[in-house]
């Protein structure tokens, strides 16, 4: 214990070190490196805020400026604009229902249905509480159990992921407050647009038509600002007098003491499930805050007001999602794995610089690593400090008449889906996605099962093609006892689908359908 | 005949006031990947070296999709007026054209290739738990067990997977290839021991190596590897011949103006020495490239691009 107090301390002293700084000729004494920690979350936080412009496009524009800077200071402004990307994203999601990061696409469910009960002031202030207690907490988990818990997601191989995909995508049904026939529908229909694109064993086209840009599948954002963002702007011009509610009551920014009590317990459940879910490579962040959101709809005693603006449904997910994207530093930093796009190009930024990533960094350059760890609680201080007073500016915009709202939000969208490949074709299928979404909103099915199911469907295709190959062909590989894991995960989910399909449940289910309707 | 001759030293003395007062705007540099990877850091590395030489600014601009082949094609039909660069590499010179039917483009006819950046040898490395501590032994337990063993890679008709697949047609042994998404998820499978072997490029293997996550047998190219001088090249194990690299380098369109080819081949070249550039394609694993001048990269396609074909044929390995 005294040598991880030992070793934040030399973090803490390599963050707030001064060190003289050449900016055009001036040379000046600053601390330097928590400087670039502000400069990270402040970039993070605005593209965050803006509609599907998101790190991984900003991180890798923003590389060449990092050339001329100390590693340290280079890794820690990228990794604040990875962060203050979460934060913003859950901005955008609670207020005009457009999740910006794959993440934040759960804290549209509850806090968007929060805002337009005029509670857009406490949903955003839970978002920033839930995600920095989250944050400080998962910060303490690396800083004391980083390399154990990388020997942990090395045990995650292809048959593991396979079943908890298999249990996430049970889960997915919960997610809707509506018909389960229907939300069982959209699950698969976003596992059959999760197919299209080349297939990874073969090299086969699925569902390309001969358009050359279908080649690598459909892209998360465009799928994602279509069906939440364009669609909610069409189904918001439908009716006016819907506006006023909205605006109505905006004028309340913190949460109530109610609010408080009602969220500890989910930011202390969806924390440790973050934190957990957030080691494995490859959508554990993600997973964190769908898991944490099914989580506190079955447990809460609240339930009835999921998908009306429950406080839990933000508070949960949102401090999963945050704690999920610290920890997958985890296997960056201890094993070199990175586990998602971001994390791959911080493997890139920590190669020019000449720092092989891996279990070696924590020994061989210790103010790196710990100076990382360190600059992460900062700057998880620095966002709380900067989004607070920034809620009754955000609020505000819900204010701006929709005839210069809407355009400017359908501008950035579509900037955003077009920087990620710089192809028009991707801004065509969003606004395709917008009016499909559309339709869906009228035939009352809900978009979130079918984003889940768009995102998990080809990690569950390639991790089960690939359980099946190393296991030749035996499908017993996910139940058998030599693999406890999946095992487990399996049997969950069979349960999970008991219960679902329990008649007494489903009535309950139909009740909540018809008070909604 | 006069009016041909008229047109041709008009076309000639037009191209060659191109040339002069080339760059006259700024030149686009298509990375035709996702941001983030190695080719797209180098690419933007070169902008910000092209960018103080030639005085004009160089847009990196990403153009992923279909295996590079989108971002190849893209400056392959565009204009030929020296403005419009591409990184090309093996996969979309040498390898697509047999891995996926009906490219678009020519990787000979369509394109000018201008520089050969960074080359990269492929690491053999086998998991800790595998008895076979050299090349022999890997070959004998490969006999001993046919189909038993796993070796994972990137991607179809990645290095990875051809290096795999020509090792698996010098020896005559047959192992059963898993593809990944990425070396990096393959690499941890192979830490835990779930597949045997990889063919991985050294930059992205070198730190496990060096860690002891994963034991090193052999490099795949002709030469050893100033990065692991001790660790001995296939050629020298017994597969006489065995000389694969990963590589990428800049292409133009090829009607692109014979002196704007020479003036940028040279401005890359001068980029490539400077220290501290040297230093960072260091860092990806490269060794100073033997291939300097455009003519030598042309020949190196054209000549990596006959090895591929026919590997690709004898493999069985297709993208349809």
């Amino acid at each position: 214990m005294e040598g991880i107090l030992g070793n934040l301390l030399i973090g803490f002293i390599e963050v707030f070190k001064l060190q003289a700084v050449t900016f055009s000729g001036i040379t000046m004494t600053l601390p330097f490196n928590i400087i670039m920690c502000l400069i990270g979350c402040l970039l993070g936080t605005l593209i965050g805020v803006l509609p599907g412009i998101g790190p991984v496009a900003t991180i890798a524009m923003l590389l060449p400026v990092t050339f001329n800077l100390s590693p340290i200071a280079a890794l820690i402004m990228l990794a604040g604009i990875y962060y203050g990307a979460q934060y913003g994203g859950s901005t955008t999601a609670i207020l005009i229902n457009i999740p910006g990061e794959s993440s934040s696409v759960v804290t549209c469910l509850e806090g968007y249905q929060m805002a337009r009960q005029g509670r857009a002031g406490p949903a955003l202030a839970t978002a920033a509480i839930a995600s920095f207690f989250a944050g400080c907490v998962s910060t303490l988990v690396i800083a004391l159990f980083a390399p154990p818990l990388a020997e942990v997601a090395l045990k995650f191989g292809p048959a593991e992921y396979t079943s908890l995909m298999v249990l996430g995508l049970v889960a997915a049904t919960v997610l809707a407050s509506g018909s389960l026939i229907k939300a069982i529908a959209m699950v698969v229909l976003g596992l059959l647009l999760g197919l299209v694109g080349t297939d990874g064993n073969s090299g086969v086209l699925r569902f390309a038509f001969g358009i050359s840009e279908l080649a690598d599948g459909i892209g998360f954002v465009t799928v994602a600002m279509g069906m939440f963002g364009i669609c909610e702007i069409i189904a918001n011009l439908e009716q006016k007098e819907n506006r006023e509610v909205f605006t109505k009551s905006v004028g309340k920014l913190m949460p109530s003491k109610e609010d408080f009590k009602r969220m500890v317990a989910p930011i202390l459940r969806g924390t440790v499930l973050g934190s957990a879910l957030g080691i494995l490579p490859g959508g554990g962040a993600l997973l964190a805050s769908f898991a944490s959101y099914t989580l506190e709809k079955k447990v809460s005693k609240y339930s009835h007001e999921f998908g009306k603006g429950a406080i839990e449904g933000v508070a949960g997910p949102e401090s999963a999602n945050n704690a999920g994207a610290q920890t997958s530093f985890i296997p960056l930093l201890t094993l070199g794995i990175p586990s998602n796009a971001v994390m791959a190009l911080m493997i890139g930024a920590m190669m020019i610089q000449g720092i092989a990533p891996g279990p070696q960094v924590m020994t061989e350059r210790p103010q790196l690593f710990w100076g990382m760890i360190a600059s992460m609680w900062l700057g998880n201080l620095m966002l709380v400090i900067l989004n607070l007073p920034l809620i009754g500016m955000w609020i505000k915009l819900l204010t701006v008449p929709y005839r210069y709202l809407y355009p400017s939000i359908l501008l950035f969208m579509a900037i955003g889906v077009f920087s990620i490949s710089n192809q028009p074709f991707d801004c065509l299928l969003m606004a395709c996605f917008g009016l499909f979404g559309y339709v869906c909103v009228k035939l009352g099915c809900e978009p979130a099962p079918l984003i889940l199911g768009f995102i998990l469907g080809p990690l569950m295709e390639e991790n089960l093609r690939r359980a099946m190959l190393l296991s030749r062909g035996d499908p017993w590989v996910f139940i058998s006892p030599s693999k406890p894991i999946s095992m487990g995960f399996i049997i969950a989910s069979v349960l999970l689908l008991v219960i679902v399909a329990l008649p007494g449940l489903r009535k309950k289910r139909k009740e909540v359908f018809v008070e909604e309707t | 005949m006069q009016r041909l001759l008229v047109l041709f030293f008009l076309a000639t003395a037009a191209n060659l006031a191109a040339a002069q007062s080339w760059p006259a705007k700024p030149l686009r540099l298509v990375a035709p990947y996702a941001a983030g990877g190695p080719i797209d850091i180098s690419a933007r590395q070169l902008a910000a070296k092209l960018q103080d030489s030639l005085g004009q600014p160089v847009v990196v601009e990403n153009r992923p999709g279909a295996g590079g082949n989108i971002g190849v094609d893209l400056i392959a039909k565009g204009p030929a007026d020296g403005y419009s660069l591409v990184m090309s590499a093996i996969a979309t010179l040498a390898i697509n054209p047999s891995l996926y039917p009906g490219l678009p483009y020519d990787p000979i006819k369509d394109l000018r290739h201008v520089t050969l950046l960074v080359q990269v040898p492929n690491v053999l490395i086998v998991t800790n738990e595998l008895p076979a501590k050299n090349v022999k032994e890997l070959i004998t337990l490969a006999k001993q067990r046919p189909g038993k063993l796993d070796f994972g890679s990137g991607s179809t008709g990645s290095t990875g997977h051809l290096a795999g697949e020509m090792f698996k047609m010098m020896t005559g042994t047959f192992m059963v290839h898993i593809p990944y998404k990425g070396s990096a998820p393959a690499l941890a499978d192979m830490m835990a021991g779930r597949i045997h072997l990889m063919f991985d490029n050294l930059a992205s293997a070198l730190p496990s190596i060096k860690s002891d996550k994963v034991r090193a047998l052999a490099t795949t190219t002709k030469a050893r590897s100033s990065f692991l001088p001790e660790l001995p090249t296939l050629d020298e194990a017994g597969l006489k011949g065995f000389d694969m690299s990963t590589w990428w380098g800049v292409s133009m369109a090829a009607k692109t103006p014979q002196p704007i080819v020479e003036r940028l081949s040279a401005e890359i070249l001068k980029a490539m020495d400077a220290p501290d550039m040297k230093e960072r394609l260091r860092n990806m694993g490269s060794e100073a490239p033997t291939i300097r001048t455009a003519e030598q990269f042309t020949s190196f396609v054209a000549s990596e691009l006959k090895i591929y074909t026919e590997l690709v044929r004898r493999s069985g390995a297709k993208a349809d």
